[in-house]
């Protein structure tokens, strides 16, 4: 922006002036902004000690062959439902193999499906929410309906109603939990956008003649991103659960790979159950903490991007 | 409220109309049809596929999807749910067979976690900020964060198991018939399942409770000197329940989805178990109706909580 030529002679509050510009347009503001978000996330002290355990998890998970001694899949029939030793962590299951490796590679698989899920089911309701929520009309009446028929089902039917149609596979349930997950962030996105369209800044947009899709994905977005982020991280810990419960019942991912559920699924049998506790006991709590560590971190998120959540 | 109440359910039974159809285009869309599940798939290969063609036309499978659909539609509303593909039970009788055990044992974890958790909720609202808010804060968190099952396979294994205080799992023993007697099997799986409720319930009643207690009304009361707990129950806690009783009605899918794996853990003869095996058998048919009837069960909550609403608060039915 060019300023008008000043006529007057330059006084002490216009050089002040010309430094909180100068200062503005360095992008201090944004920086510190970004600092005391950091800052409230990190004295949190609960989000901060989830956060660590989600990093140990998925760390463990991502370093899974360095980390694990023995193959997750291959049976030794020499060490059936062993307890716990120096050589086997968390012992072996029902064909001998090591529970800590199953653990650590289904965490993979687990946190694939979980994350996964998420972040598609995320892409598709923002996108979806932040176009229409701003524009309106028909896309929006339609996809508000799509979406309400999607949210009349309480969740595991409509998710076992479309393992029952689609059959049983990894694929097959990412992509079910994105069709029954995307509902929620659509309208949370859209909502938000309702309530920051007739902000001044918006209307300024508008009257510069900018498109809607750019005002609607480059301005208006980024100040919905807070409870966005919130709403990632707490789908993320509902999937993880949802894919658990599923795999417990033997509908979710097919038992042939493991997965967190896969592995509890064991304990199904009840002569297991009494038994052998090392077979599920380990596997329930660590899913446990996992997403215990991932609700403290939404928590945290939410406190440090909602204002009006102070306290 | 005629008008709202007309709106409403104006509102609400095309969308009725719309899954039944989703759900019958769902059927549509699995592998195989009525003749191929009656046929043993050895036999199937061998047999003349003139008969089998005349076999579908018999059925009525020949005609359009729309006409099978109004057919299958018509017929459910007039109670003829179909029959299930595993032994050819009536849908009906399977229904009217394992929905009282699914009723039971959700009103049993709806009451548990309506008491325990907007007692647990006002308590940490009204500690706000201490050492007891904080630490059920935190369970609440945890409550929230075990998978129900798992909660399930530990009690089993403290209470059944290892103390014999509780049955393992069944509702009923045979000759055993009245409520008392079957009241030892249901506590266990009723407590698990209102777990998660409980948080949640717990969170949002310390949340209405606080909001509650920062009203205008409640200063006045306290100003007039009345006693510090008379402001609290008389005057916060009732204000603040309000809000939480219309919560319950949608924590209805909550409720279904809970008992559906609940159910399979503790061995629990409902609507819940049929449906996981119905699913891992692919009785198809069962499958479907349960999960329009689920549907039908959160719509009418819902209604019946917008209604309850409206009654409460006159803005709701008369702005838009």
């Amino acid at each position: 922006m060019v300023d008008a030529p000043i006529t007057r002679p330059r006084t002490r509050r216009d050089g002040q002036f010309d430094r909180l510009r100068d200062r503005e347009t360095s992008m201090q503001g944004k920086a510190k902004r970004r600092g005391r978000f950091l800052g409230k996330f990190l004295s949190n002290r609960l989000a901060l000690v989830g956060f660590v355990i989600f990093t140990i998890i998925c760390l463990m998970s991502l370093f899974a062959p360095l980390i694990a001694q023995h193959n997750p899949m291959s049976p030794n029939l020499r060490a059936i439902a062993q307890p716990p030793s120096v050589e086997h962590w968390f012992g072996t299951d029902k064909t001998g193999r090591d529970i800590f490796a199953r653990v650590l590679y289904g965490g993979r698989v687990s946190i694939l499906v979980g994350l996964g899920s998420a972040l598609l089911s995320a892409l598709i309701g923002v996108i979806i929410g932040v176009y229409s929520g701003y524009v309106g009309g028909w896309l929006d009446w339609i996809a508000m309906r799509v979406s309400e028929i999607f949210m009349s089902f309480p969740q595991i039917i409509l998710v076992l109603l479309l393992v029952a149609i689609l059959g049983q596979s990894l694929l097959n349930l990412i992509v079910i939990f994105t069709l029954t997950g995307w509902g929620g962030i659509y309208r949370m996105a859209r909502a938000r956008m309702l309530s920051i369209r007739e902000e001044e800044y918006v209307q300024a947009l508008r009257s510069f003649g900018l498109g809607p899709a750019r005002i609607a994905y480059k301005h208006m977005l980024p100040n919905a991103l807070g409870p966005i982020m919130v709403n990632i991280t707490l789908s993320t810990a509902a999937f993880i659960l949802q894919e658990a419960g599923l795999s417990f019942l033997g509908l979710g991912v097919p038992l042939s790979i493991p997965t967190w559920g896969n592995i509890l699924n064991a304990a199904q049998d009840l002569r297991v159950l009494e038994q052998n506790w090392w077979i599920w006991l380990p596997v329930g709590a660590t899913i446990s903490l996992f997403v215990l560590s991932v609700n403290f971190i939404g928590d945290g998120l939410r406190d440090a991007t909602d204002p009006s959540q102070q306290g | 409220m005629l008008t709202y109440i007309a709106r409403r359910l104006l509102t609400l039974i095309p969308m009725v109309i719309v899954i039944s159809f989703l759900i019958y285009l769902g059927l549509e869309l699995t592998p195989g049809d009525a003749v191929s599940h009656m046929i043993p798939p050895d036999a199937y290969g061998s047999m003349d596929p003139d008969r089998l063609q005349e076999l579908r036309e018999s059925l009525g499978l020949g005609k359009p999807f729309a006409v099978r659909y109004w057919i299958w539609i018509s017929g459910v509303v007039q109670g003829d749910f179909g029959y299930s593909l595993a032994g050819g039970v009536p849908i009906a009788d399977i229904f009217l067979d394992r929905l009282p055990a699914t009723l039971e044992l959700s009103f049993a974890a709806l009451l548990i976690s309506t008491i325990l958790g907007s007692i647990l909720g006002t308590i940490s609202a009204l500690t706000r900020g201490s050492a007891t808010d904080q630490g059920l804060t935190v369970v609440g968190m945890l409550g929230v964060s075990i998978p129900e099952f798992f909660f399930g396979l530990v009690a089993i294994l403290v209470f059944a198991i290892n103390l014999d205080w509780l049955p393992v799992g069944g509702r009923t023993l045979p000759g055993y018939d009245s409520f008392w007697d079957r009241l030892p099997n249901l506590v266990m799986p009723a407590l698990v399942l209102s777990i998660m409720m409980t948080a949640g319930v717990m969170r949002y009643a310390r949340s209405s409770m606080l909001d509650a207690l920062s009203r205008d009304f409640i200063r006045t009361a306290r100003s007039k000197g009345m006693p510090e707990w008379r402001v609290n129950i008389l005057h916060g806690f009732r204000v603040a329940l309000t809000p939480v009783i219309v919560l319950i009605g949608f924590r209805l899918p909550v409720l279904i989805g809970g008992s559906v794996i609940i159910e399979q853990v503790f061995q629990w003869p409902g609507i819940g178990k049929e449906f996981v095996s119905a699913v891992r058998s692919q009785d198809y048919p069962l499958v479907m109706m349960v999960a329009l009837f689920s549907v039908l069960a959160v719509l009418i909550a819902s209604l019946i909580v917008d209604l309850l609403t409206a009654i409460i608060d006159p803005r709701v039915r008369l702005g838009e």
